[in-house]
């Protein structure tokens, strides 16, 4: 029932926001509202870590920018948001194709990172989100997801064994 | 001076004597007499690439931790060369390929040299074609002009 109601709210909330953008954005609220709706409950997630990367830092900018932007208009507690140091891939060729090894050429590939954290997220949310966000991926931009899960500790570990221990001690013979 | 050892012959260290000191030639166009029209690609030189010029190409396997790289060069230079075919003489400018997800998004600047309906036919030609060998959505997105954009003239 809660996750009924919270899928109801979200899809509310993506209608309001959306009413407002693009048409191609409107297909896929359409396309989301046939979602079905089950009985088990939703999952939790405590972290969901999305990291992009590109060869354009101005992308990346922009890119954060919307992600950022989405989460606030979604009510998504945005943890941090921050930008790990890029890598660098150099080659050196040779120059010349026949001899002269002391003339070489250096190529590079930079890649840049930009990191968010999304905090205490449901899985319909997280899902939603992700979509719309993976939908709208620029062009030349990979990103990576990383979910942390909350799951119900298991019945059978809650009471500590040595409360057990009296019914089981009996003296084999 | 450098002498080479094996055949005792007088090798002066000048540079420009040497074959392999000449500068870079790789995609650059050489200052000449101001008559040749340039476009703003052409212009700038490679080392111009994320600080004042874009990329023709844009996938993700250049980047750390992806593969596939190969692939998806060998498929740009035969789109390249292939639509450098099919649209003899009309290509302004270079062709830049993008993908984004499973799209192949071809965008080029054509002259305005075909009557339209023939170029809608060579669109719909090509993006046919290029679909059923890629096995994958691929989008021509085409813009005219009258000439090719100068940007400045060498």
């Amino acid at each position: 029932m809660a996750s009924l109601m919270s899928l109801r709210r979200e899809l509310f909330s993506l209608a309001r926001i959306l009413s407002g953008v693009s048409h191609l954005v409107r297909f896929l609220l359409f396309f989301l509202m046939q979602i079905t709706v089950t009985e088990e409950p939703d999952m939790l997630f405590q972290k969901v870590v999305i990291l992009v990367k590109g060869h354009d830092r101005a992308v990346l900018d922009s890119y954060e920018f919307f992600a950022t932007m989405a989460a606030k208009e979604l009510g998504i507690t945005i943890g941090k948001v921050f930008e790990p140091p890029k890598a660098i891939e150099r080659l050196t060729l040779l120059k010349s194709i026949h001899i002269f090894k002391k003339h070489r050429v250096q190529y590079e590939m930079r890649t840049h990172y930009r990191c968010i954290e999304l905090y205490n997220i449901t899985g319909c949310t997280a899902q939603v989100y992700l979509e719309y966000i993976q939908r709208n991926l620029p062009e030349g931009v990979a990103m990576e997801v990383t979910k942390t899960a909350m799951e119900k500790i298991p019945d059978h570990i809650l009471e500590p064994l040595w409360k057990e221990i009296p019914t089981d001690d009996k003296p084999s013979q | 001076y450098l002498q080479n050892k094996k055949t005792a012959k007088f090798y002066p260290s000048i540079r420009f004597l040497y074959p392999s000191c000449h500068r870079n030639r790789a995609a650059r166009i050489r200052v000449g007499k101001g008559d040749r029209p340039v476009t703003y690609e052409q212009a700038h030189h490679p080392h111009h690439i994320a600080h004042r010029k874009g990329w023709l190409s844009q996938h993700t396997s250049n980047l750390k931790g992806e593969d596939r790289a190969a692939e998806r060069t060998i498929e740009d230079v035969f789109i390249r060369r292939f639509v450098f075919g099919t649209f003899h003489g009309c290509l302004a400018n270079e062709i830049v390929i993008k993908r984004r997800g499973n799209v192949l998004s071809v965008c080029a600047v054509m002259l305005q040299k075909l009557p339209p309906q023939k170029f809608y036919f060579l669109i719909g030609y090509t993006e046919s074609l290029l679909s059923h060998f890629y096995k994958c959505p691929v989008k021509l997105e085409i813009q005219t002009l009258q000439d090719k954009a100068v940007y400045k003239y060498l």
